[in-house]
């Protein structure tokens, strides 16, 4: 029933800096990424668009720049993470409305697979899709197979070498709850009871198993509380009404909420299934946080900087995180004796922790790229588009 | 040679819906096992007991169906009013099973270690056989379906041997789910277990009431 002491966290430690040369020659490779992904052939010709796309590929060089000068991780991640939460509603609002004149969307619409591709449905997908060869997914997926599997190869590329990283570097679900953790100076409630923490994957199994006995993504239909702020079902009926209380309680209650009052990210914590389902893959990924224990001296700073509850004092102990952790970085900028560390499995404790770094940070800000910066610069379309 | 066809038409029947009744099952059935003992034969006992009740329920089924034609003269309204009371029942009873859980592990599953349970004092039979006659009693489609057929047989008893050979053939199914009793059992599983009975308990509360007062979740 404890979590987390009143102390004040002295969230980033000062890390002795890189020199500006170096800095810049190591965000090189990212900012030929960036500027590959804003610019690639096929893309929009549109000046706005033009604009929009330098504007986020500036700005994620820029992050990642900081970066490696710093030598700090979560608060650079945590600009680009928040601006991915806050612009991804307004692009995907903005499209939305646009093919088809409202945020909400009819059950028969959904039923006929009419909606944009989620990826937090994919654990519900694979026990109905396994026992009889149908996806309940509610998405149009009309790409050739050739395609799908392409995506699936590089989720599953991705996941290997980061794990649960997905949930830290390109999920554009979690900024709104971490943008309103950031907002208060102190947390109002401290003590969490950590069984909250085993939330997650009560939601993935109930709604797995609800999605196989209703023929439906029990979550998208129920529980999502992100479709108060994307598209919602039109509530023609009590049901729909129910559905769409539901849905704006949860992300009243969980993504603005409770991040305001405990500094977490509890949403991401306390409920998320996909969550869940990703840190299934921090067993298999290369890359993890250890917990040097020749320094820790068990202050447990790293555990209240945590924003997932992904430490416990029994996993400081054992010099490890949880299973939950998605390798955010937070602990790491913390701990003021630097006995957080990133570590590649199969090496010693606290062997070059910073290559480890730079090697995770290189795979996940390309990713970050790849996928959140598509998203950005649509936000930043929009808006530019209404100036 | 007709009745061993005809017995054949239910083991069939029975194979065939397999995936639809562990569909129908599976959200009451995995998480109260997941609050059983581990073991496998715990696991067994525990599976036996909430099959045999499903075949009670079956049995039962089966003696209405026949006797008063009950399933095919039945009116919407009125099957829609039975399905929300035994949804508002199977409800009822997995938040009460998801609550007495809790006695089962001590304070010494507060550690992340995997500890074994201990044995438990309280029996669960009672729990297994009440879950297992509510999902007997669900009028899912493949058991409708059997209900409409045993209702044409000729006499009770051929009814009652239909719906045991379609018993047999979906409990095939659900004899990988004795493996569960590998799974060890701590504080995180249990926590886990619970948790999912009391939102599978809360959908089924839902669809209870809105069946009872009859609204369409799909209509305008």
């Amino acid at each position: 029933m404890l979590m987390g002491t009143n102390v004040c966290v002295p969230h980033f430690r000062p890390a002795s800096p890189r020199g500006i040369l170096r800095s810049f020659l190591l965000t090189l490779p990212m900012a030929v990424w960036a500027l590959l992904m804003g610019f690639h052939p096929g893309t929009s010709t549109d000046p706005k668009a033009r604009l929009a796309a330098a504007m986020t590929a500036v700005f994620m060089t820029a992050l990642f720049f900081m970066m490696m000068r710093t030598g700090t991780t979560y608060r650079w991640r945590r600009w680009f993470f928040v601006s991915l939460g806050l612009l991804f509603p307004v692009g995907f609002i903005y499209n939305l409305v646009l093919a088809r004149g409202t945020m909400g969307i009819p059950i028969e619409e959904m039923i006929a697979g009419r909606t944009p591709f989620c990826f937090l449905a994919i654990p519900l997908l694979i026990v109905p899709a396994a026992l009889t060869r149908t996806l309940v997914f509610p998405g149009s997926i009309t790409a050739s197979s050739h395609a799908i599997a392409g995506m699936v190869g590089l989720w599953l590329a991705l996941t290997l070498v980061l794990g649960k990283g997905w949930c830290a570097y390109a999920c554009f679900f979690g900024g709104i709850e971490e943008g309103m953790a950031a907002v208060p100076p102190r947390a109002r409630i401290r003590k969490l009871d950590p069984r909250w923490r085993y939330g997650p994957w009560a939601v993935l199994l109930a709604m797995v198993l609800l999605s196989l006995a209703l023929f439906e993504p029990a979550y998208c239909m129920w529980l999502c509380p992100f479709k108060a702020v994307t598209e919602f079902i039109t509530a023609r009926n009590a049901i729909g009404i129910v559905q769409n209380i539901i849905f704006i309680v949860l992300f009243a209650g969980l993504v603005i909420v409770l991040p305001l009052l405990t500094k977490k990210r509890t949403q991401c914590s306390f409920f998320c299934p996909f969550g869940a389902f990703q840190s299934i893959f921090n067993k298999i990924s290369i890359f993890e946080i250890k917990i040097d224990r020749t320094r820790c001296q068990s202050c447990t700073i790293c555990r209240t900087a945590c924003p997932t509850m992904s430490l416990s004092k029994e996993s400081i102990a054992r010099g490890e995180t949880l299973l939950s952790c998605m390798k955010c970085g937070a602990c790491v900028d913390a701990c003021p004796r630097q006995a957080a560390v990133w570590h590649i499995k199969g090496t010693t404790v606290a062997w070059k922790p910073e290559r480890a770094r730079l090697m995770f940070l290189y795979a996940a800000w390309a990713m970050a790229v790849l996928f959140g910066g598509s998203i950005i610069a649509s936000g930043l379309f929009t808006i530019i588009h209404f100036l | 040679m007709a009745v061993s066809i005809l017995f054949g038409e239910a083991l069939a029947l029975g194979l065939a819906s397999g995936p639809a009744c562990i569909a129908s099952c599976g959200p009451v059935l995995v998480p109260s096992l997941l609050t059983e003992r581990a073991g496998v034969r715990a696991n067994a006992r525990y599976l036996s007991t909430f099959l045999g009740a499903r075949l009670l329920g079956y049995l039962l089924f089966a003696v209405i169906a026949w006797k008063v034609g009950a399933l095919v003269s039945m009116s919407p309204s009125s099957r829609v009013f039975v399905m929300g009371a035994v949804n508002l029942l199977l409800a009822g009873l997995l938040l009460w099973y998801a609550y007495s859980s809790k006695h089962l592990c001590g304070r010494s599953c507060a550690t992340p270690k995997l500890v074994k349970i201990g044995v438990q004092k309280t029996s669960r039979t009672a729990g297994a056989a009440t879950l297992g006659l509510m999902t007997g009693l669900s009028l899912c489609p493949p058991f409708v379906a059997a209900g409409v057929r045993a209702a044409e047989l000729g006499s009770v008893a051929l009814a009652l041997l239909f719906f045991f050979c379609f018993f047999v053939g979906t409990t095939v199914w659900f004899l990988p789910f004795i493996s569960m009793g590998c799974i060890a059992r701590n504080e995180a599983v249990l926590t886990v277990a619970r948790m999912a009975m009391a939102l599978i308990a809360l959908y089924y509360l839902l669809l209870g009431i809105v069946l009872l007062i009859g609204k369409n979740a799909y209509g305008h």
